[in-house]
């Protein structure tokens, strides 16, 4: 028993030593695990609070248009990305680089079209009209907290000296990159319960 | 390139260098400064224990305070205000900021020695964790300075707490400190899983992990998934109360059930949170004291998972009282009797465990056996108010405080106190005092069962709870006086443990390394360990590694010293093959100066000034900023 342990696996403690770069990415994976939590918790508090009618604002129902166009604007960035995250595979910082600004401009094109999409709704639901109007701008308001540190992530990694996924902070591109698509499906969930489904008549 | 501790064969180096280089490396300075920016998880494991045991001794005199004021018949030692505000600070100290902490305290000193690893997966965070409990603490009792404490009972119940019912900062508090505790929780129990996942000795595979760690897991994973129901209806109960929104208001589409969904939805699981890691230690220390390793160890592991599991799929129980289906009232009810099925076998094994083993009596088992006892009467009392008839007849009654005091403190204090008596040697260097530590319990059994166990009589005989009075002449006056001298003798029995704590690791018999001859990975350390845990980083070749014949930490060409810098091994998931070499962080306060940023942000909330809260969210991102920069030696290693 003594040596089987001990022989079974040296090979790590011979040079040049293997870094691991696998803890940041666990954390980020489980921060990303309590905020799906939470936007489920968000989602179940929607249709708890709809009585279990989904095509639930009697009113009239969000208009698509605007929300439509974010979904691409976000779907796109979130390509972009992935895109990016393969050039740091290849040690193209450069390419990688360039492809975070890219995609975190287009996050900040997100928020303006928020920003209008806020300004004309507002016109005829406010966050104090109703409970659904308090939910319907909470949820996207979460949202759009996300998407805002989503950005400040994308540009904070990209002020970094160096990428290289082994250098500390360890993966830094990769797991700023994973919190970003997590932002991207979740905006899908949105459209999808709180603009598409209402007005399924 | 650095090397990472690597020495040819013909390199011997003497073992005391060892010593002193991994003492330089990981030693932090006696200094202010040092004691601030330490990220060392034992000193933050202490600071967890002794800051917890603070909350639980306020809280426990808010107890106090409320059994004399119910102790005769129409007393007015309390105004109702003032008792209403005590009976809820009372629960969300011990709930919140005691029985969950405490646990935390045990689990950040004991689980990165107990997987052979040098610090937790993060220790910055583990920093962060501490101090914004600890700050979330104060905050939280800030409130009771300007006399305004949260009211409403520790599950706050809409509409009683909404702005028009509950005017005033109280329950505004409530909410933002909720809040500001869930993130330090949050980031503690991510922390826990990755090293747990991430850090353990190589050949210490999922088969070879001690129960402790299963619990801290399941523990770990309910909380990331459970706690952020607490945060949003925390964050809905602030947003209706100063800002207009309807969540819980009826008349504009809300709903109040919501409020009491969201918070079950959490509070079941955080049940299993304040009970699952208690039972993890029982299962650590039982079997030591029977001098045999655990019956159905692979039985105890998964009813643990599983009660993580099942734990949430019982919250509607709380609620039965509310009217819904009989469909998923009955549905319920079945899954909150199915829970108690795992927490027998787990009873089951630690009887079994004793049955066959020799046991030694000691102050800790004492602790654990009476666990065991309250627990059972716990449970069985838990099962009667889970049959839903005897449930409507018996909620909010002085039954169900004293099933969950049974529960709380049966499964939560009584083994807290079993594992102090079992690790404090190990923490302080000395051993406790028995006989004090065996008086110490009598006193807090007795007290305990004298304080609780007359509530169930004084329930069924219709008590409601939350009452800050009664008249006399309803049979009830008798059974009241019995708890609060129950509850004294209960806090006298507390007080004899802490001054036995105390006093002995001042003047205690040296411990040394083992003095339970235990068989897990701590004790193969010095008492108190040194900052840098081991100085081979050791391989596990059995579930009880200093019960079997294999040498750790036999390492004849010192590949596992790793002195080159703060560095500990990183392995996989399942089987705990070493993958590679981690880089631990340095002292830094980056951590304390982020927890103060998020204070200034929550008192900004709570007052509510805004450009305040603003300073605090700017220099919450500026702290981040300059936390995760990359120092410039790190990025040489």
């Amino acid at each position: 028993m003594n040596t089987e342990v001990v022989e079974r696996h040296p090979a790590i403690f011979h040079l040049p030593p293997v870094i691991d770069t696998r803890r940041g990415t666990g954390g980020m994976m489980l921060v990303i695990v309590s905020e799906a939590s939470m936007f489920l918790i968000l989602f179940v508090s929607y249709w708890f609070l709809s009585n279990g009618d989904l095509r639930w604002p009697s009113q009239e129902p969000p208009k698509l248009g605007l929300a439509l166009l974010m979904l691409l604007v976000l779907g796109s960035s979130s390509v972009i990305l992935s895109w990016g995250e393969r050039q740091i595979q290849h040690a193209r910082q450069r390419a990688a680089r360039w492809a975070g600004v890219l995609a975190a401009a287009l996050g900040s094109m997100f928020l303006v079209l928020q920003a209008f999409e806020y300004r004309d709704h507002l016109k005829t639901l406010t966050p104090r009209t109703n409970a659904y109007g308090s939910l319907f701008y909470t949820i996207t308001a979460i949202h759009g907290l996300h998407v805002l540190t989503g950005i400040l992530l994308l540009i904070y990694v990209l002020l970094l000296p160096d990428l290289d996924p082994a250098k500390p902070p360890h993966r830094p591109y990769y797991n700023a990159s994973m919190f970003w698509h997590f932002v991207d499906v979740v905006w899908i969930f949105i459209v999808a319960i709180l603009y598409v489904v209402p007005h399924l008549r | 390139m650095v090397q990472l501790g690597i020495y040819p064969v013909v390199e011997k180096t003497a073992e005391s260098e060892f010593v002193h280089r991994l003492n330089q490396i990981w030693e932090t300075p006696h200094t202010f400064w040092g004691r601030i920016s330490t990220v060392d998880h034992k000193v933050i494991g202490c600071r967890y224990l002794v800051t917890a045991m603070i909350f639980m001794a306020v809280g426990g005199l808010e107890a106090l305070a409320m059994r004399l004021q119910l102790s005769r018949a129409n007393q007015s030692l309390l105004t109702p205000e003032a008792y209403n505000q005590i009976f809820t600070m009372h629960g969300i100290t011990m709930i919140f900021w005691y029985a969950s902490p405490i646990l935390s305290g045990f689990g950040n000193y004991l689980v990165p020695l107990l997987i052979g690893a040098r610090d937790m997966a993060f220790p910055r965070v583990n920093a962060f964790s501490y101090w914004s409990f600890l700050l979330s603490g104060m905050f939280l009792y800030s409130s009771a300075v300007i006399g305004q404490a949260p009211h409403g009972g520790w599950f706050a119940y809409t509409p009683y707490t909404d702005s028009i019912y509950s005017p005033g900062y109280g329950m505004d508090f409530y909410a933002l400190a909720l809040i500001f505790l869930t993130i330090s929780t949050t980031a503690g129990a991510i922390n826990f899983i990755v090293t747990i996942f991430g850090l353990r000795a190589p050949g210490m595979d999922l088969s070879r992990m001690p129960l402790i760690l299963y619990s801290t897991l399941t523990t770990s994973f309910a909380i990331v998934v459970s706690l952020p129901a607490l945060t949003v209806a925390c964050l809905f109960l602030e947003l209706d109360r100063r800002w207009g929104t309807h969540f819980f208001a009826i008349d504009r589409g809300g709903n109040p059930l919501l409020w009491q969904q969201l918070f079950w939805f959490f509070g079941h699981p955080w049940v299993y949170v304040v009970f699952l890691p208690a039972t993890g230690m029982i299962s650590m220390l039982l079997p030591v004291f029977a001098r045999r390793p655990i019956v159905g160890y692979n039985f105890v592991a998964v009813s643990t998972v599983m009660t993580g599991l099942i734990g949430f799929s019982v919250w509607i129980h709380h609620m039965f009282a509310v009217g819904m289906s009989h469909m998923s009232m009955t549905f319920f009810s079945a899954a909150s009797m199915t829970i108690s099925v795992f927490t027998a076998i787990q009873v089951f094994a630690w009887i079994a465990t004793l049955i066959k083993g020799r046991p030694i009596f000691t102050a800790s088992l004492h602790f654990a056996l009476g666990f065991i006892a309250l627990l059972v009467v716990g449970g069985l009392n838990g099962i009667i108010t889970a049959v839903i008839p005897v449930d409507w007849q018996l909620t909010d009654t002085y039954f169900v405080v004293a099933h969950l005091h049974y529960v709380l403190v049966g499964a939560n204090v009584f083994p807290v106190f079993a594992a102090f008596y079992y690790w404090l040697p190990k923490i302080t260097g000395r051993r406790m005092n028995e006989t004090l530590g065996k008086l110490g319990f009598w006193i807090m059994f007795v007290g305990f069962n004298l304080a609780f166990f007359p509530m169930h009589m004084v329930g069924l005989l219709g008590m409601p709870r939350r009452v800050y009075t009664y008249p006399p002449g309803l049979g009830w006056e008798g059974l009241n006086a019995t708890s609060t001298v129950g509850a004294m003798i209960l806090g006298l029995g507390i007080l004899v443990s802490c001054w036995n704590f105390l006093a002995s690791s001042r003047r205690g018999v040296p411990a040394g390394r083992n003095p339970w001859r235990a068989d897990t990975l701590e004790w193969a350390l010095e008492s108190p360990p040194a900052p840098y845990g081991t100085v081979h980083i050791p391989t596990v070749a059995s579930l009880h590694p200093l019960w079997d014949d294999y040498d750790e930490e036999l390492d004849p060409h010192n590949e596992r010293v790793l002195d080159r810098g703060r560095l500990t091994v990183a392995s996989t998931w399942r089987e705990a093959k070493p993958v590679g070499i981690s880089k631990m962080p340095e002292d830094t306060s980056s951590p304390l100066l982020l927890a103060i940023s998020l204070a200034v942000l929550f008192s900004g909330l709570v007052l509510p000034r805004l450009d305040i809260a603003s300073a605090g969210a700017l220099a919450t991102f500026a702290v981040m900023a300059v936390w995760l920069w990359p120092h410039p030696e790190e990025v040489h290693t």
